[in-house]
């Protein structure tokens, strides 16, 4: 313990750090003018403490604090604040990124009326987003990381009216919450096996996680003992959890559909952080993987890789590039996970998160540029069409220069921070492979070719975007001067050139060349990389392609000197419709759950009601039944009998008819009838 | 005269007085009723707040560790040879009950709040409205069965002619399926407690008791009567106390409503009057989870324990149907209604597990149910009071025109799909935790049912985002020209409702221990009868 | 001496013809004639049984008494027979039907 702070000042730190976020949201809501204001100032002072945590706790002390939340008799849950090396850089970055996309949302959301409920909606994610980072306990982190989800659902429907935003929040809220089935479940199965779901106590150096073992196939904890598959499955859970976050295959189609969200959410969200929570779970419960989870989620980093670079060839908007770009990247990150090295994932993620926010927020300044135009000349055209721009450059220098430098970063040339992270990736994947051999060696080929492609569309954006003809006045039938195109005002510009600046190399390491110079990579890094040969090997076979890469995407895009696909071949459809996952989901799947819904409320209606109203039925039948018998059987002897008397007696009646000469008829009959009688007996 | 008499019978009191006072007064009725509710709700805090918890104050089979026991002697006929009929006014409170009283005092409170909008008949609805008041609190908290059966059916009167009178459409179809279809389940449980009745005696009389505690000790059944564990008597061939326990459990799962018991809901949900709705979503419901854990379980543990993987499959089946049942409907408050199932199963599945986060799962999952389930048809209410129409298509983008009402939406939609930070995430979670668990701890459960389970924490996210996309955002459009007028935001008296059932369920969300608290020794105990 | 079966005869005869006045007639007037010519018949029966009981004469007793009565009787039926007639403007006893039950 050699920090400067004591416990007690660290704890309150941490909680000022996330609790400034969340008083925001409050008071955002309260007092509505202030809202961008308090914003600032929260994520300000988050960011103040994070740095000041980060520089008392990076690689000098692990801090574990947590109090009894629940305690149900002999059960008890903690909850509590864990900051580690992990917590910390994740603090730095998301409150450091978070700030950036506050002030620049200051003029990019400056025109909405309901924009206090933006800065409202902003606040509750950084609160959630660093809860999720310092959380100790695999509970908080679940109920946090839902409602980083919900944040986000209410960012990317924040234009309420727009049809296609709130069908993109609900679907990404649904498939979030697919993967949090699949987090639940693995949080049952850890705290069935180990009676605790507290991060250090599991997976901790000294964790219980490294005392169960698996025996005559049972997989023994010091507190129970369950079948072996259950490992496999917990860990195909949390696999699941995070695919679902960090949009991996097959749970990744929500992202594209969240681009119809404010563009600085996108860059913050679903660029920089949110999405980065599924890999940082994965780091966080990295001890648990086995072997065939591992092997399955470097396979599902590869193909998501593979998969988005392959989409973001052919899309048009910009935004949807993007989004499958960093659906691209976090492949790369997944299937550092999967191939063990923890530290390459979380330098990617860093890094990553830099660049991918800055090509966001350069985009969004294109996007709001060209939606100004749009307003003043009272026309219609697709601000995020990149058929609709080119030549930008001209007019937006800054916004253009801070792109290209996000996507060299992207693409892992020399000098970038992408080059340092990237390759520490694609080192790994051969390291891992060349141990393996055989089919394993598909894994660094197929990354390869997803870093070039990854060169291609990327720069395919920036000469589509930024280079060629300024197409849009022939557009609109308008002349160049009057479209007043420019860069935006400070507001936007200045968090796009800090961020700039942290795309470069230098700042992850003095030697922009050495990975393990770097001293994010080398704190994580337990187990220095052995060849050498493929330090120089690998960075050089990439870069020179990439560079030849990036000369023909210039030929193609900004000179049309070349034409190379055909836009109705079949691999260029399949491309372009993302793979069909959305017609497979949207419509089949969603279609057939559907179905089977109304299937079940038919065969409510029909079936179990039906053997109510049966039951029913038959109780009335049966009802019919004992009413005709009673009304012709007993009754009918009741009433048989009352009739027969009633109808003596209007016989009988029929004698007293009050006729003198009857009565004496009668009078005569029974005497002559006593007579008759006497004589007869 | 305990503080329990007077929290049950108050309503009565001022049933009867609104009978008897003239028709003029009729605007003063509901503020008697409202003030019938504050003061229980007062009582009820008051009772909370003095709860003693701890192992000493456990409750469940221990007489003597129930609070605010109160015991007169109400009914002793000499029966000459059969010895003597011992009917108590037997009430008392442990760690299973406070939590569902309180919740029953502010259900009614926000259900009196509700009854504005009720116009005919005003003397009728509210004395029916407080003798339903009063059978509530009654069966929560009787301990003596008989007592309980008549709070029980006392509950079934009123609510058949509340439901009746002031319901909708198909008022008499739907109150005559509720009424039969309950009444089927507990005539036969009327058969169950007669033979308990004849197998208990009271260990310190001697007589035959209707003693629920003392059914759950075995010590006081007769050798060789037929709930006695050890006479093994038969009743068609099966065991006595199974068939028993699968009795009382059916009247009980009727009520909760257990897949393939539910079907009344939707119609009595759908037909009936607002007020009415909430009364029979937030404590009808958990009168049958209650009367499965204090009844059911507490006096056939071991036919329960047999019996638990089919409750705990029951549980799943419920969670899955209702909520795919609720995918597939027009009608919002129909899908409330089926969400409803939906949620109640995760309190069979919790109870089924036998584990300590089971059951506080279970039975936070109750007053977490009752607090939203009340908030999502109070929400149904709002749309119908003011167009008379629930149909899901023929509304969108009411978040234009009502946004502090959809404000509200959001948060009972939400919170009824588990968003941590509401109380329905912590009941839904510790519930699957605890049946997951089951299978390490005692054997009853499988894990694949923990599983299957949470599909309906997905599936609920389904029916509910569905619906607040379809109804509440996107442009605002309405099927009728003049329901653009009358569709206007909330009022202060429904923002008066909607505000404490939020705030209560944000509460329990992040603060669960208050209700944890005061349940979990009476959870613990319980337990052991199942060692 | 005339045998009793003579007296019996002519008694049965004029019952009978007394009788079928009585049933058959529409005259109340009729009627009570033919009520007179019964008991005229039974008179005449209690007269000629008379001649068996030498010493008290009770036949003779009893035939003075039935003269008596009916005497009395027609008395009363005639007084009858006028208020019926007063009241319903007939004496047909088919016509009445005031004595019915």
């Amino acid at each position: 313990m050699d920090s400067v702070f004591t416990n007690y000042q660290i704890l309150c730190f941490a909680l000022t750090a996330i609790t400034a976020p969340f008083l925001a949201f409050v008071f955002s809501l309260i007092f509505k003018k202030l809202a961008g204001a308090f914003g600032i100032v929260s994520i300000t002072v988050s960011l103040v403490f994070s740095a000041i945590l980060f520089f008392s706790i990076w690689q000098k002390q692990t801090f574990h604090f947590s109090f009894s939340w629940i305690k149900l008799g002999n059960v008890s849950v903690n909850i509590g604040i864990l900051l580690n090396d992990l917590s910390v850089i994740m603090l730095l970055l998301v409150s450091f990124v978070a700030l950036l996309v506050h002030i620049y949302s200051v003029e990019y959301i400056r025109k909405e009326a309901l924009r206090y409920r933006y800065f409202a909606y902003l606040s509750l994610f950084c609160f959630a987003m660093l809860c999720v980072v310092i959380a100790d306990n695999l509970f908080i982190l679940y109920a946090f990381w839902e409602l980083v989800g919900f944040a986000s659902y209410l960012l990317i429907g924040f234009w309420f009216t727009k049809k296609k935003a709130v069908q993109a929040n609900k679907k990404a809220f649904i498939m979030n919450r697919v993967g949090d089935v699949g987090f639940l479940i693995g949080l049952m199965i850890l705290l069935s096996q180990f009676h605790t779901l507290d991060i250090e106590t599991i997976f901790g150096a000294k964790g219980i996680i490294h005392s169960s073992f698996i025996h005559n196939g049972n997989w023994v904890s010091p507190f129970a003992s369950i079948p072996d598959y259950w490992l496999t499955i917990a860990g195909f859970c949390f696999l699941l959890g995070a695919c679902a976050k960090s949009a991996q295959f097959p749970l990744h189609s929500w992202l594209p559909d969240a681009m119809q969200g404010p563009t600085a959410v996108s860059s913050l969200i679903h660029a920089a952080t949110m999405v980065a929570a599924g890999v940082f779970l994965l780091l966080r419960v990295s001890p648990l993987f086995n072997d065939v989870v591992l092997t399955t989620m470097a396979s599902i980093g590869l193909l998501t890789a593979f998969m988005a670079a392959t989409i973001a060839l052919t899309q048009n908007d910009i935004k949807k590039v993007l989004a499958f770009s960093t659906i691209s990247q976090l492949g790369f990150m997944v299937l550092a996970v999967g191939v063990k090295d923890n530290a390459a994932a979380i330098f990617h993620l860093s890094t990553h998160a830099f660049f991918k926010c800055l090509l966001f927020l350069a985009a969004g300044m294109v996007i709001h540029q060209l939606h100004h135009v749009k307003d003043d000349t009272k026309t219609k055209f697709d601000e995020q069409d990149m058929r609709n721009m080119g030549g930008l450059a001209r007019f937006m220098p800054i916004t253009t220069v801070v792109f290209i430098i996000a996507a060299l970063s992207l693409s892992g040339l020399p000098f970038t921070s992408g080059y340092l992270s990237k390759d520490a990736i694609l080192i790994s994947v051969f390291e891992w492979a060349s141990e393996r051999g055989g089919v394993y060696w598909l894994f660094p080929v197929v990354i390869s070719i997803t870093s070039w492609l990854t060169t291609f569309y990327i720069f395919r954006v920036i000469f589509k975007t930024f280079f060629g003809d300024f197409k849009l006045p022939a557009l609109i039938n308008k002349k160049e001067k009057e479209l007043h195109l420019h860069d935006p005002n400070l507001w936007m510009k200045i968090p796009t050139i800090i961020l700039a600046v942290f795309c470069f190399g230098f700042f992850f390491a003095l030697n922009p060349f050495s990975l393990e110079g770097s001293w994010l990579h080398h704190a994580f890094n337990l187990e220095p990389h052995a060849g050498g040969l493929l330090h120089l090997f690998v960075p050089i076979y990439i870069n020179a392609l990439s560079l030849v890469l990036i000369a023909s995407a210039y030929f193609i895009y900004a000179k049309n000197k070349i034409v190379f696909t055909n836009h109705k071949s079949w691999y260029y459809q399949f491309s372009y419709h993302q793979w069909y996952f959305n017609v497979l989901y949207d419509k089949k799947l969603v279609g057939l759950i559907l179905w089977k819904a109304k299937i079940t409320f038919w065969f409510d209606k029909h079936i179990i009601d039906g053997i109510v109203h049966l039951s029913a039925k038959a109780i009335l039948v049966l009802a019919e039944i004992v009413d005709w018998v009673d009304t012709h059987i007993v009754d009918a002897f009741v009433n048989g009998l009352a009739n027969i008397v009633s109808s003596w007696s209007v016989w009988f009646k029929s004698v007293q008819n009050g006729k003198l000469q009857h009565y004496f008829i009668w009078m005569l009959f029974i005497f002559l009838s006593f007579i008759i009688y006497k004589v007869i007996i | 005269m305990g503080l329990l008499s007077v929290l049950i019978f108050l309503p009565l009191v001022f049933g009867i007085l609104i009978l008897a006072m003239p028709k003029s007064l009729n605007a003063w009725f509901k503020y008697i009723s409202l003030a019938v509710s504050l003061v229980q709700l007062a009582i009820a805090s008051y009772m909370y707040y003095h709860f003693k918890t701890g192992d000493a104050f456990a409750g469940v089979n221990q007489l003597s560790q129930y609070q605010w026991l109160e015991n007169l002697n109400w009914i002793r006929l000499d029966v000459g040879q059969f010895g003597v009929l011992q009917i108590d006014y037997l009430l008392g409170v442990d760690g299973f009950s406070i939590g569902l009283i309180w919740l029953s005092a502010l259900v009614m409170l926000v259900a009196t709040l509700s009854s504005w909008e009720i116009k005919t008949n005003l003397k009728g609805y509210f004395a029916l409205f407080l003798l339903l008041n009063t059978a509530i609190v009654g069966v929560f908290c009787a301990l003596d069965l008989f007592l309980f059966y008549i709070f029980y059916e006392l509950m079934l009167l009123p609510l058949y002619f509340l439901i009746g009178m002031w319901g909708g459409v198909r008022r008499e179809y739907a109150s005559i399926k509720f009424f039969l279809y309950t009444l089927f389940g507990s005539v036969f449980m009327l058969l169950v407690i007669a033979g308990l009745y004849l197998s208990v005696i009271d260990p310190v009389t001697g007589n035959h008791t209707f003693n629920m505690v003392y059914a759950m000790n075995p010590a006081n059944y007769i050798d060789g009567s037929i709930f006695n564990s050890l006479s093994n008597a038969e009743i068609f061939g099966f065991p006595a106390r199974t068939v028993g326990f699968i009795v009382v459990f059916i009247a009980f799962a009727i009520k909760v409503p257990v897949f393939p018991f539910h079907t009344w809901l939707p119609d009595a949900h759908v037909e009936a009057p607002t007020p009415i709705s909430l009364i029979l979503a937030g404590i009808l419901l958990k009168v049958g989870g209650y009367g499965i854990i204090r009844i059911a379980y507490g006096i056939f543990p071991e036919a329960a324990m047999s019996l638990s993987f089919w409750m705990g499959l029951l549980g799943v089946i419920s969670i899955i149907y209702g909520a795919m049942a609720a995918l597939a409907q027009r009608d919002l408050k129909r899908l409330v209604a089926y969400s409803s199932v939906s949620h109640m199963g995760f309190v069979l599945l919790g109870i089924a597990s036998l584990t300590s986060e089971g059951l506080n799962g279970a039975m936070m999952q109750m007053i977490s149910h009752g607090f939203l389930s009340v908030m999502l048809f109070f929400i149904v209410g709002v749309i119908y009071t003011r167009v008379h129409d629930r149909d899901i298509y023929n509304f969108r983008g009411l978040a234009n025109k009502m946004p502090v009402f959809t404000g509200f939406v959001m948060i009972a939609f939400f919170a009824s799909l588990g968003l941590p930070g509401f109380s329905a995430f912590i009941a839904e979670a510790f519930t699957l935790i605890g049946a997951f668990s089951s299978q390490t701890l005692n054997g009853l459960l499988p894990r694949w049912m923990a599983m299957f389970g949470t599909l309906g924490i997905l599936l609920g996210a389904g029916y509910l985002l569905w619906t607040l996309q379809r109804m509440f955002f996107g442009k605002f459009r309405v099927k009728k020209e003049e329901w653009k007028l009358a569709l206007t935001d909330v009022n202060a008296r429904e923002i008066m409702v909607l505000v404490p059932l939020a705030a209560m369920a944000l509460v329990l969300g992040i603060m669960p221990s208050i209700a944890f608290n005061v349940m979990s020794s009476s959870v613990n105990q319980f337990l052991l009868m199942f060692k | 001496m005339i045998p009793l079966q003579h007296f019996l005869l002519i008694g049965a005869v004029l019952f009978s013809l007394g009788l079928f006045a009585v049933i058959t007639r529409k005259n109340a007037i009729q009627i009570l004639m033919g009520i007179e010519l019964m008991i005229n018949a039974s008179i005449l029966n209690m007269v000629a049984f008379g001649k068996y009981d030498k010493i008290d004469n009770t036949g003779q007793i009893f035939g003075l008494f039935i003269i008596i009565l009916a005497a009395a009787s027609v008395a009363v039926a005639l007084v009858i027979i006028m208020n019926l007639y007063k009241r319903t403007q007939t004496i047909d006893p088919n016509q009445t039907k005031s004595l019915r039950g």
